[in-house]
């Protein structure tokens, strides 16, 4: 058995195994997701989870890699410069890279990509390229992006753009393309079953030789049920298993011939307050100190998520702003109570607190009652109120009634290694109707809205850095925006004697098989 | 039977309306889907073009009449999630749910049948309290425990069998046995009181007077009579199965339609639920409708009623 952690120790990844570059790949092997996408098209994509599945087809002209640096990779090289006051992205394709119908990548396909990107009857995500003023092609082989204004999260997006075959498409159309994609990743697609498997085989010419898959077919099978996939990995009808289930991974750190790795995740779990409404008790600041200090979450982590989580102060290590001088509330109830006092409320008070019961996360309710359990402890003595996913993205809108009048069990998520910038747009700046500002919001601190649009508009890595730093002191010290409470963990395993993998983040998630193959 | 037949049809199109309403209604009241498809810093202008991509910015009445309108041709729109036609997706899924239902029903008709049957011949003796207990067993178990609990035993332990997944005959048992057994305690319990007025009856004393085999008294003359009201429940039992067996579709990762529909519940997915209700409710009518007709199989007395 071989174990490693993700996250809590990038380092380690360097003694992970390499698959074997194989001239030709050959066999099959199968492996069981817990979820499954919808979408197979990257500018259509309306869900994370989208990405199991593109993530395998189509590349970014930048990417993650594992140690969770940002490398160049469909992009040769980028430069950022500055031409009469306003940010310019000049970018080189790496020559030889081809879709897997066989047409090379030029401009025109990245071109052709962020024009589908830009339709917001095709994207979701159309507003996510709103400062790009123009797209000029300088070459077959590069172009350059024209800002009308900074913004602050392309960079850390990997530039946003996917390769997309803009002649293939033409002519077979949209619908086929959605039947059959075509990208540049290492997988090019088979099949797919819906609710039951997507088949895919690796490209022979793909252009990255170094990491890419050792087996010539991937069989990736959708098994929701967390036991039912445990057996199916027992039984060896898959040799390789995502999301093993918190209760399960100390078990599987220790089964024969199998190989683990916890990895945390891109999401951010906090709780956030109703300070928008006058009357809140949470308006005062000392309330909500109290309640950072009332919540033990190392106990929470270690006993309801069986170690599947890691603690985080505003930004998680890896990603940018993080600052390690920053260091979470410790928990002390007296402390909590007597700043309670402080605030006028030595005997407490009641308050609403929902709770997720969807299983957005491992073990998101049981961790939720958790957490309002140490709050009424300490005189925060919350009526819980269960929701499901639906029900709770409802409620934390506050564009639409009912309005959120307590405490929430909240998140946030930039996937791998993500940029806090624009969910804290989202749940930190005033509620602004009408701009997209604010609409989980229930912060209204003028100095904070100064400070989140700076960032929204700092493409300088290094300024941005410093940017999200600021940011992130001011959020800790007021307990701003919400009390961050952990970052969940995912434990993949797999058959050591079988299979070789090192895992990837693609471009989000860990569920990416760049590197995957048959010992 | 013509006249009997387009009654039932008629009395079904009408409750497939109602259930129409229904699922529309209450789909709507529990929440604005458009908010789950799109990021949370997504603008409020694209907010409103998906709502009105998707004909949800108008008066709920005509977004019902044009539901039912497009239904009625087949269309029940694209899926919000999987931006795909609605009832392509359920149709894709309804074999595997129909092969799972009936194969759960055959399964509890083949042990409930002896079990009632054996337990009324032998009332109140050591094999009545043994199928009555075996039956009762199924009916205190949750499908999804007993699912988990045949995983654990046939697939991990004594790998005969798939844990999961669908195509080979070999892959159904599980999942058939987990959907089946909760009714079986039922079935058992209409067999036997079936069974126990049917041998009490006058032509039953008869027979056995005349020297009829035992044997075929119980299992040809009585049994005949006695499948009357199973074969009521049956109709129910089947719908129930094919609406209810999401949890086992989900336990066994059986690609159906149940856990496509509750997935697409959690999803705001109204094009999805409403086809997907929609077809069920057809089956159920349909399956009631084949009952009714099946009467006239079993019982010449009913057949001629009519």
């Amino acid at each position: 058995m071989k174990s490693w952690t993700i996250g809590l120790a990038a380092a380690s990844l360097a003694a992970l195994p390499l698959a074997p570059v194989h001239a030709q790949p050959s066999g099959t092997l199968t492996v069981g997701l817990a979820a499954e996408a919808t979408i197979m098209d990257p500018t259509r994509s309306s869900a994370g989870v989208d990405q199991y599945f593109f993530g395998q087809m189509f590349e970014q002209l930048l990417r993650t890699d594992p140690e969770l640096k940002q490398v160049n990779w469909l992009a040769e090289s980028w430069a950022l410069s500055e031409e009469g006051g306003k940010p310019v992205i000049t970018v080189k394709i790496r020559p030889g890279v081809t879709f897997h119908n066989g047409d090379p990548v030029t401009s025109a396909d990245f071109q052709y990509g962020m024009q589908r990107q830009q339709d917001p009857k095709l994207s979701r995500f159309s507003h996510l390229l709103n400062a790009v003023e123009s797209f000029e092609i300088i070459d077959t082989l590069s172009f350059r992006l024209r800002f009308k204004e900074g913004d602050g999260s392309f960079i850390t997006s990997n530039l946003h753009l996917w390769a997309m075959p803009k002649r293939h498409i033409e002519r077979v159309g949209e619908e086929e393309f959605q039947r059959n994609p075509v990208g540049t990743g290492p997988w090019k697609f088979v099949s797919r079953t819906v609710k039951e498997e997507l088949r895919l085989e690796a490209y022979e010419g793909y252009w990255n030789r170094q990491h890419r898959p050792g087996v010539k077919n991937l069989v990736v099978k959708i098994i929701p049920e967390d036991l039912t996939r445990v057996a199916a990995y027992k039984t060896g009808a898959i040799d390789w298993i995502d999301a093993v289930p918190p209760a399960s991974a100390a078990e599987f750190s220790k089964l024969e011939n199998t190989s683990t790795v916890t990895a945390v995740t891109g999401n951010n779990l906090f709780l956030n307050f109703a300070t928008h409404l006058p009357n809140s008790p949470f308006n005062d600041v000392r309330v909500r100190r109290a309640a950072a200090h009332a919540v033990d979450m190392d106990a929470i982590i270690k006993r309801v998520l069986f170690d599947q989580g890691e603690r985080y102060t505003q930004v998680g290590r890896g990603t940018p702003g993080h600052d390690p001088e920053l260091k979470p509330y410790p928990f002390d109830p007296r402390r909590a109570r007597a700043l309670l006092a402080e605030a006028g409320h030595p005997r407490g008070f009641e308050v609403p607190c929902y709770n997720l019961t969807t299983p957005r996360e491992p073990n998101i309710k049981e961790m939720g009652e958790a957490v309002y359990a140490y709050l009424s402890a300490v005189g925060i003595r919350c009526q819980i109120r269960q929701l499901e996913y639906g029900a709770w993205i409802n409620l934390g809108r506050r564009d639409a009634p009912p309005e959120m009048d307590g405490v929430v069990s909240w998140m946030w998520s930039h996937g791998l290694p993500g940029d806090p910038g624009t969910p804290w747009l989202g749940h930190m700046h005033s509620y602004q109707a009408g701009r997209g500002l604010g609409s989980y919001s229930y912060t209204d601190n003028p100095e904070m809205d100064a400070l989140l649009r700076q960032q929204q508009t700092t493409m300088d890595p290094a300024k941005r850095e410093e940017l999200l730093k600021q940011i992130a002191r001011i959020k800790h010290d007021q307990v701003l925006g919400g009390l961050p409470t952990y970052r969940p963990m995912v434990t993949i395993a797999w058959r050591t004697s079988k299979v070789a993998f090192k895992p990837w983040p693609g471009p989000g998630f860990w569920r990416n098989f760049q590197e995957i193959g048959l010992k | 039977m013509l006249r009997l037949v387009l009654r039932r049809l008629w009395q079904g199109a009408i409750s497939i309306l109602g259930a129409s309403v229904i699922i529309f209604v209450i789909s709507r009241l529990s929440g604005d889907p458009v908010v789950m498809l799109v990021p949370p810093d997504a603008p409020p202008s694209m907010i409103a073009e998906i709502r009105a991509q998707y004909g949800l910015d108008q008066p709920l009445v005509w977004q019902y009449l044009l539901f039912l309108g497009h239904a009625l041709s087949g269309d029940f729109g694209n899926s919000y999630r999987w931006q795909m036609p609605a009832l392509q997706l359920i149709l894709d899924r309804l074999p595997a749910t129909i092969q799972l239902a009936a194969c759960g029903l055959l399964f509890s008709v083949a042990l409930a049948v002896p079990i009632g049957v054996l337990s009324a011949v032998h009332r109140g003796g050591w094999i009545d309290r043994i199928g009555r207990v075996f039956a009762m067993l199924g009916q205190a178990m949750p499908a999804f425990w007993v699912g988990l609990l045949l995983i654990l035993v046939f697939a991990v332990q004594l790998n005969w069998l798939p844990a999961f997944g669908h195509g080979t005959p070999a892959h159904v048992v599980l999942p058939a046995i987990a959907l089946g057994w909760y009714p079986v305690a039922a079935q058992t319990r209409i067999v036997r009181s079936a069974m126990l007025d049917v041998l009490d009856s006058d032509h039953i004393r008869l027979s056995r007077a005349l020297g009829t085999p035992e044997r075929l008294i119980v299992w040809k003359y009585a049994l005949r009579n006695a499948a009357v009201p199973l074969l009521t429940m049956l109709g129910v039992y089947f719908a129930a199965m094919l609406g209810g067996a999401f949890v086992v579709e989900t336990i066994f990762a059986w690609p159906g339609v149940g856990r496509t529909v509750v997935e697409a519940v959690f999803s705001r997915d109204f094009p999805v639920v409403q086809a997907g209700v929609l077809f069920t409710s057809i089956l159920f009518v349909l399956s009631n409708l084949l009952v009714d007709l099946s009467y006239g199989l079993v019982d010449p007395r009913i057949r001629d009623v009519r």
